[in-house]
């Protein structure tokens, strides 16, 4: 089932972002979905005439890799607060671009980020979901777009 | 002060102040704050030449401080640094009293250019 936002849409911003914010170029791919292992998930929330969500999924080193981007620095050693803000301003761009090619009537909830192993993240209500997986230098990151209400808005 | 930057997320703190730099602002005093309540007292030890703040923010929006600032400082340079790009978004800032909006994701030739507009 496709989401209320094509992928089309979201690998424009997700490249737009990755290049212009970490001189990172990055690539749709065909890989499946699977993160696996110690990992990281940052998630906005958008509440409105299209309620859902989006999230950023990586492993630490790539997480780690994106800050030291931001940061114009070495990759920190270990996850620390900068990699988690790091993580959590990507998705909130993404989620904001994403908001703004919707209704106007749509907020954007603060991000939160998980660090963990294992885990799933499970959005209550969501029916929908698209995968987009991303390739770089350092490997494969997910971009998933959670639909709350697809019946209402398709 | 010259330039006072809010936002929650020290990484873009961080990014911005870079970004000033790279503009080629390097001397100028760059302040920061997490949010708008942390941002008006700020304000209440010295006026900036130009303010640059995120929307999305805890404790108070940035369209919320926006507000404050212009019940006291009419003219004060007030440019937005945020996702919240949409035309509405725009035309609600711009008719909230905001000088500029810059879009993330933005380059060191964005920032430079809003810069020059108000600085030079």
């Amino acid at each position: 089932m496709e989401t209320v936002v094509s992928q089309d849409t979201v690998v424009e911003i997700v490249e737009s972002i990755f290049s212009t914010m970490l001189e990172i170029d990055v690539s749709l791919s065909d890989s499946a979905h699977s993160p696996s292992g110690e990992r990281m998930t940052s998630t906005v929330y958008l509440e409105g005439d299209w309620n859902g969500a989006v999230s950023l999924e990586c492993n630490r080193s790539q997480a780690c890799q994106f800050a030291g981007r931001f940061l114009a620095t070495d990759p920190p050693p270990a996850v620390d607060d900068d990699v988690k803000d790091a993580l959590g301003e990507l998705v909130n761009m993404i989620g904001g671009n994403i908001k703004s090619v919707l209704t106007k009537e749509t907020r954007l909830s603060m991000p939160s980020v998980i660090d963990g192993h294992d885990y799933e993240l499970r959005i209550c209500g969501s029916h929908s979901r698209d995968v987009s997986a991303f390739q770089f230098f350092g490997g494969t990151f997910w971009v998933t777009i959670l639909d709350e209400c697809s019946s209402r808005t398709n | 002060m010259d330039i006072l930057v809010v936002d929650d997320s020290k990484i873009m703190r961080i990014i911005l102040q870079r970004a000033i730099r790279q503009a080629g602002y390097r001397g100028l005093n760059v302040c920061e704050a997490e949010n708008g309540v942390q941002a008006l007292e700020k304000l209440r030890e010295g006026k900036p030449k130009l303010i640059l703040s995120d929307w999305n923010m805890p404790e108070m929006s940035g369209l919320e401080f926006l507000k404050q600032v212009r019940e006291t400082e009419a003219k004060l340079p007030f440019g937005f640094v945020t996702t919240e790009c949409s035309s509405e978004m725009r035309a609600l800032a711009m008719s909230s009293g905001a000088t500029f909006l810059l879009s993330k994701p933005f380059s060191p030739e964005d920032i430079q250019e809003a810069l020059t507009r108000i600085l030079d």
